[in-house]
Parts: structure tokens; sequence; C-alpha cells
């Protein structure tokens, strides 16, 4: 499963770091959380029956979406949250313990007239 | 060559997990009645809590936390969640919690190192 690293000479191949190109970046995977989010939601109105097959499939799709995007060896959590708008009060925090260095998160909100939509995408990488 | 030994078996234990995720949440908006000019820090104060908690269990995994608080008005809230991981060794737990003017809900993510 590893991926080769330069040979030193001494046959050690295996990295126990992304490189900088393999990074999980905020910057590209908020990008492709908003199209997603943009195609899926765009004309949806809010209904108690339909929303949480929605809101499976919505993370599932952006999980395979973020696979897709090809970073290796690293394990990926994708949280939506949907919601009515009625005016009411919503906060959303998280916290990670995690390597700084090589791990990363990425989220985007989505709101039209009658419902909101937050999408949360961590990626941790397997050493 | 020295053999390499992992030490005690470690894996994510929901139960575990579970009741440090509701002493967090009871502590920090327990008696409370929802009031948006505070929300901000109950959710980073929940959020805080169960996370230094969790890595007082001295497991090697890396955490990830999240807490969504709601105010009561009838509105409906769904959430949902997709891992790509290694279901042996990695977990997940949700809680939620309500009063009588607020939701709270809590995700806890354990993936092993």
């Amino acid at each position: 499963m590893g991926e080769l690293g330069p040979d030193d000479g001494a046959g050690n191949t295996y990295s126990l770091r992304p490189g900088l190109q393999h990074r999980f970046k905020s910057s590209s995977v908020k990008e492709c959380i908003h199209v997603i989010l943009k195609e899926k939601l765009a004309n949806v109105q809010y209904n108690p029956e339909e929303m949480p097959e929605l809101t499976k499939s919505l993370s599932e799709t952006i999980k395979d979406r973020l696979k897709e995007e090809g970073y290796d060896r690293y394990k990926m959590v994708v949280q939506v949250v949907i919601g009515e708008q009625r005016g009411e009060g919503v906060n959303m925090a998280a916290r990670c313990f995690w390597d700084a260095d090589t791990d990363s998160c990425a989220h985007d909100v989505f709101m039209n007239d009658s419902l909101f939509c937050v999408v949360a995408a961590f990626g941790c990488f397997y050493y | 060559m020295d053999e390499f030994q992992s030490g005690e078996e470690a894996s994510f234990v929901v139960d575990e997990v579970s009741s440090i995720i509701k002493e967090a949440i009871e502590g920090a908006i327990g008696g409370n009645a929802y009031q948006h000019s505070k929300v901000n820090q109950w959710t980073t104060g929940v959020v805080e809590q169960t996370l230094s908690q969790l890595t007082k269990l001295g497991k090697p995994f890396k955490y990830i936390v999240t807490c969504v608080i709601m105010q009561k008005n009838g509105a409906g809230l769904h959430t949902a969640s997709s891992c790509f991981w290694d279901n042996s060794s990695d977990g997940t737990c949700t809680v939620r919690w309500e009063n009588k003017t607020m939701y709270c809900i809590v995700s806890a993510f354990g993936l092993a190192i």
C-alpha cells in the first residue's frame, strides 16, 4: 500500500509523510463540495420525508467524489447537516486532535429559501 | 532486531465515548435555555471538553468532534456522515440531547493511527 518515495540507497521507500502534491488541500476540497451542493440542492424544497435519504446520499456522493480526487492513504470523514429555514438559531463547531502537518478539513454552506446545508469534510493521513 | 510491541489492544469503545460526550454536554449547557449570545461559547465548550477527555484516554487515535446546537422552533434537522476508513479499528459515536429550548447533537469520530 505505501506510496514509493525516493530510494535512498538502503532500499527504504515507504514514505511517512504525504508529498506536497498529495496533501488534503482545504481549498480544492471546498471547491469540490461547493460544486456538488449547487448541483444537488439547487431547487430542492425542504420535505421531511425525503430529507433523510437526501442527507445520506449527499454524504456518500461527496465521500466518493473525494476518493476519486486521489487522496492516497487518507482516511476521510464527511458530515452533512441539513435543516429547515424557519428563522431558528443554529451553531456548529468542530475540534480535532490530529497531526496538523498532514491532516486538514474543509467545509461549505449552502442556503436557499427553504433549507440550509452544512458539509464538513475531514482528512486524516494513515501512516 | 527489536520486536515491535504494540501494547494493549486499542479500539474505539462506543459506550465509553458516549458517556464522555454526555458529561461534556451536561457540564456545558445542562440547565440553560437557548441564548443567541452564548451559543457560540457553548458549542466550543462542549467540543473542547469532549476532545480533552478523549485524549486523556491515551489511546493511539486521532479524534474529530463536531457539535450542532439548534434552537427549538418546530424546524426539522437531519445529519448524516459518511466515512472512508478501517472498520475494524475506527469508530464513531453520536449523542442527541435536548431540553425545552434547544437540541444538541454531538458526533465523535476516532481514527486509529
